[in-house]
């Protein structure tokens, strides 16, 4: 079965909801599929906020913004695309307050700021510890007014191709079962993260990498792939985020002597320097004994009942749920947690990518806004800010663009439903849990906040075991077409490891350390060789990959060393 | 720990009928696991056909709604931990009031279409003025705060799984469209207050709902969804909508409690002594006439459950003081500004009664303590000193 639209959007979540309303203002049909329904979107977890220089609280500019997100970038995000979030921040977060969305306030009635790491100014605007959540709903309002088609649980497998030109998605339709393909003249891709190759991550069971997988089965080149940010504060038992907010707020960091440690590491920013400095403070704390449990403490006991239950209520929440711990008595053991791909489907300022007909916006691309190391809270406004921008440009394209015949998307769709029958058909072999579950292990291991040339060359290894056996054939138990997520999870561990591979692979070349990718063998940034982006690419005929280089965009600043 | 569950397995077979199934399972979880890590743990290691929906595992993004013991969770709020100590076995099925797809997977469809029918986005008139400075609304805290309840909504479902009224009345809009409802009359940013009001005013809207405060208690996000139909019916009375029996049957009720009504010859419906048999009747109107009623009337008070017709005049309901001073100083500080929109009749003043019998109930300072709030007719401390 194929349908047709003029854009189709694969993704749900801010970036895919905002494009997909941009994209029905210039009057064009629009579609949405999601795996999910999209208030299930990961980006409903967000808590802590999202960045924009209004300026509420303490003199800001967006100037201030682009630099700082710049310098938190180590200074690999290309500063064209970082002046463009920044500036574009204000007018995108008015608008959304326009539209109806719920903000904490300040008793004078603007959006309430708060101070978030790394930035130089209150900057990062939030309701409560919920900003993620209520952002995604207005954003459902939206999509619901503009009277977007959704097909929902609609799980996308394969670009549909033909020749160079990408012609819509083809999908598994995970409620009724069978393959259904949507043809499109603009296919964006907005399917988000892929956190769940790493143990301990803060990311949802749906974060998997599947546009960025499909994105470079298709040949698009994918860029500094090797740029996954550790979130400091995330709880042991399954990885879950307790927000930087907490630190915002006033919470401490300390080891088992019950040191605030980061006075040695960053002695002017403290707990609120930028996420790899703080995740490699503790990282260090912790493998030099001075951890409690493998972890480090957050606490909070300081600020009181009231300040807790008002500010941070989910995070007390969730700590409660899930560690056992009530933060109004007691600090939460917490620890780094793989959080954020910066790296993703290499894109314009506009969301294009190399293949014509093909979009990115949101966590799956990389324009880029955070280069090496994303602050806190720039990952929502890029959600926004360039969610429209790829939607108006998707829909201003597709306009000149012929329509696609619905024939065009046969190749995929028997493609397609070859896959899915050789897995329904597999008898013996691994369940795809068993193959996730070792590639987490030896993605944390090797990968993590510090790295070396040993242990990463250990982890391309491994993963080209995994994949060697994924290959071979995984077994799918559940062999029917209601609701079979058995097959789904088989398919989402195919994108995995091949997204692994690539961050493993990008991580050997790249032979410095720079933001988030910290290596113990090459410990200082090297401006000389390694100013560039790490772009991999493979064809659609030849797995192979290719790593090369590509040159960072700096407009108004040459790179300085960074401290806090 | 050794985690134990049964799960309702149900499977459609092509003739439309659902195979239904409770199925033991026993599995290793660690210490900090929730429900959900649990499914997944036999999922991964038991039967990989056991089909349940999940995302975020954080209570967030409202996939995982199921019943555990008969009642709405979110399996991942659920800590398995109490439950192994305790040796239970909890009994886990798919939410109530939807159709089942399969397992502990429901069909939403309804839920959200209830959703989609109140109008769920801002809408505001072409002639209200934009912010001059091009900037946010200005909304205090306190104003913003006023749809704080209804903004955690995640949408799980777990209100409507619960819904007495829902079962009954299976087109009853229910507790979690009706949330979203006030969560637009109540934003000030809102222009379509009266439209919004007239949407819930129907048969299957606010009035609908029996007040048996399941939704309230199985919410996993302290929504509250009854206390948002509970300002639904207030803004309706602001406003005037105050026709469905459900609204006329609230009316007269505050009225009988009151001791204030405005029917000739209703002495004994409005003595103050809060009349419970006249409340039927006068809620009906004419109807109250017809077979059905009158004879149900007569059954019940046969079973003992209609108190007779007398019993009010002779009786005073106990406790109606308190409710009455409560009732007083809310309408004093419950204004059209606090709440939205014009009274259709303002306050009156209490009989002398019942003023009377107050006054030997409570000082003025037990009053407040009680209540928390002064009352402008007695003297204060600070006022006397
Ligand atoms: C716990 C947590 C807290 C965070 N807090 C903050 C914060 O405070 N501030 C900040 O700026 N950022 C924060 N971030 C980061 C930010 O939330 C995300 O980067 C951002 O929301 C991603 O949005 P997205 O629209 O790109 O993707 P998502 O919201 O993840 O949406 C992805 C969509 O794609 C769909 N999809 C995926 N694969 C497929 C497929 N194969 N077929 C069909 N559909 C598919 C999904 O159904 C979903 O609808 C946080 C992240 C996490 C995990």
């Amino acid at each position: 079965m194929v349908t047709q639209h003029d854009v189709v959007i694969v993704g749900a979540g801010l970036a895919g909801m905002r494009a997909a309303i941009e994209a029905a203002r210039g009057g064009v049909d629009v579609a949405v599929v999601s795996k999910l329904h999209p208030v299930r979107s990961h980006s409903g977890s967000a808590e802590g906020g999202i960045n924009v220089a209004l300026g509420n609280v303490a003199d800001d500019d967006p100037d201030i913004h682009t630099f700082d997100t710049i310098k938190g970038s180590d200074y690999l995000a290309d500063q064209d695309a970082a002046e463009i979030m920044c500036h574009e921040a204000i007018e995108d977060i008015i608008e959304l307050e326009h539209m109806g969305c719920y903000f904490s306030r300040l008793p004078n009635g603007r959006i309430a700021q708060r101070p978030f790491g790394a930035a130089g100014s209150p900057r990062t605007a939030f309701a409560a510890d919920i900003t993620g959540h209520v952002l995604l709903h207005v954003m459902y309002e939206q999509l619901l007014k503009h009277e977007v088609k959704v097909y929902e649980e609609y799980f996308a497998v394969d670009l549909a191709m033909d020749g160079e030109t990408c012609t819509g998605v083809v999908c598994w339709d995970l409620v009724n079962g069978g393959v259904k393909a949507v043809a499109a003249r603009s296919t964006v891709l907005a399917t988000g993260g892929m956190g769940r190759m790493f143990h301990g991550t803060t990311n949802a069971y749906a974060c998997t990498g599947d546009g960025m997988a499909m994105a470079f089965r298709a040949g698009a080149p994918l860029k500094d792939m090797e740029m996954m940010q550790f979130h400091p504060t995330t709880l042991k038992s399954n990885g879950v985020l307790i927000t930087e907010g907490c630190r915002g707020e006033g919470g401490y960091l300390r080891n088992s002597e019950g040191e605030r440690f980061m006075a040695k590491y960053a002695p002017n920013a403290l707990e609120l320097a930028s996420r790899d400095v703080v995740s490699r403070s503790e990282w260090t704390e912790i493998h030099e004994g001075r951890g409690v449990d493998g972890c480090v403490l957050l606490d909070l006991t300081h600020l009181g009942a009231d300040h807790i239950n008002r500010a941070l209520p989910g995070s007390r929440e969730l700590a409660l749920d899930h560690a056992g711990v009530d933060a109004i008595d007691d600090p939460i053991p917490v620890r780094p947690g793989a959080h954020y791909q910066m790296g993703g489907v290499a894109t314009d300022v506009w969301g294009r990518t190399p293949i014509e007909g093909l979009y990115a916006a949101g966590e799956v691309a990389c324009v880029s806004v955070h280069g090496a190391n994303r602050l806190g809270g720039n990952s929502l406004l890029e959600t926004v800010v360039y969610g429209r921008r790829t939607g108006a440009k998707a829909a201003e394209e597709a306009a000149e663009r012929r329509p696609v015949e619905a024939t065009r998307t046969a190749a995929g769709i028997d493609m397609v439903r070859q896959r899915v029958n050789r897995l329904l058909a597999t008898e013996s072999g691994p369940r795809s849990d068993e193959l996730r579950e070792a590639l987490a292990t030896t993605m944390y291991d090797n990968l993590g906040v510090f790295r070396d040339e040993a242990g990463m060359t250990q982890a391309v290894k491994d993963i080209a075991e995994l994949r060697a056996r994924y290959d071979e054939g995984v077994v799918v138990q559940d062999k029917g077409d209601v609701f079979n997520s058995d097959l789904t999870y088989a398919i989402e561990v195919g994108y995995l490891l091949e997204m692994a591979d690539t961050l493993a692979q990008c991580g050997v070349f790249r032979k410095e350390s720079r933001g988030a990718h910290s290596r113990t063998d090459f410990v200082e940034r090297d401006d000389e060789n390694w100013l560039c982006h790490t772009i991999v690419r493979r064809t659609p005929e030849d797995p192979e990959f290719t790593i090369e280089t590509a040159p960072v965009t700096i407009t108004k600043h040459q790179p300085k060393v960074r401290t806090y | 720990m050794k985690a134990k569950l049964k799960i309702w397995r149900q499977t459609p077979r092509p003739d439309g009928s659902v195979q239904r199934e409770l199925v033991p399972f026993e599995i290793d979880v660690h210490e900090e696991a929730t429900l959900l890590d649990t499914l997944d743990a036999i999922k991964h290691h038991v039967d990989g056909s056991l089909a349940y929906r999940k995302s975020c595992r954080m209570a967030v993004c409202g996939s995982c709604g199921m019943r555990m013991d008969g009642r709405a969770v979110l399996a991942c709020k659920v800590r398995m931990a109490p439950l192994v100590e305790d040796g239970r076995t909890p009994v886990i099925s798919p939410m109530g009031n939807m159709p089942v797809i399969r397992d502990l997977v429901t069909d939403m469809s309804d839920f959200w279409s209830k959703i989609r029918a109140t109008t769920p986005w801002l809408v505001q008139d072409d002639t209200r003025p934009k912010p001059a400075d091009g900037r946010e609304h200005l909304i205090s805290p306190e104003e913003q705060a006023k749809i704080t309840k209804e903004s955690l909504c995640i949408m799980c479902g777990c209100c409507v799984s619960e819904c007495n009224s829902m079962e009954a009345d299976p087109a009853f809009m229910g507790p979690a469209a009706l949330a979203k409802a006030y969560r637009f009359v109540g934003d000030e940013r809102d222009d379509a207050t009266r439209e919004r009001l007239k949407a819930v005013d129907t048969r299957h809207g606010v009035w609908d709902c029996t007040r048996c405060y399941f939704c309230n208690e199985r919410c996993p996000k302290g929504v509250d969804p009854r206390d948002a139909i509970a300002k639904l019916g207030a803004a309706l009375f602001d406003h005037g909508m105050t026709r469905d029996k459900g609204a006329r049957h609230a009316q007269i009720f505050i009225n009988s409690a009151k001791g204030k009504g405005s029917f000739p010859g209703t002495g004994l419906l409005y003595n103050g002594h809060l009349a419970e048999t006249a409340l039927v009747p006068y809620t009906l109107g004419p109807e109250a006439l017809l077979p059905e009623w009158a004879m149900m009337g007569v059954r019940l008070a046969m079973r003992g459950k209609a108190p007779p017709p007398w019993h009010s005049a002779l009786h005073r309901q106990e406790g109606l003081d308190e409710v009455q001073e409560l009732w007083r100083i809310l309408e004093r500080e419950d204004g059209p500004s606090r709440r939205g929109g014009e009274f259709d009749t303002p306050a009156g003043e209490m009989p002398p009664n019942i003023a009377r019998s107050l006054r030997g109930m409570f000082t003025a300072r037990e009053l407040n303590e009680r209540t928390g709030t002064k009352l402008v007719d007695e003297p204060t401390e600070e006022s006397a000193s």
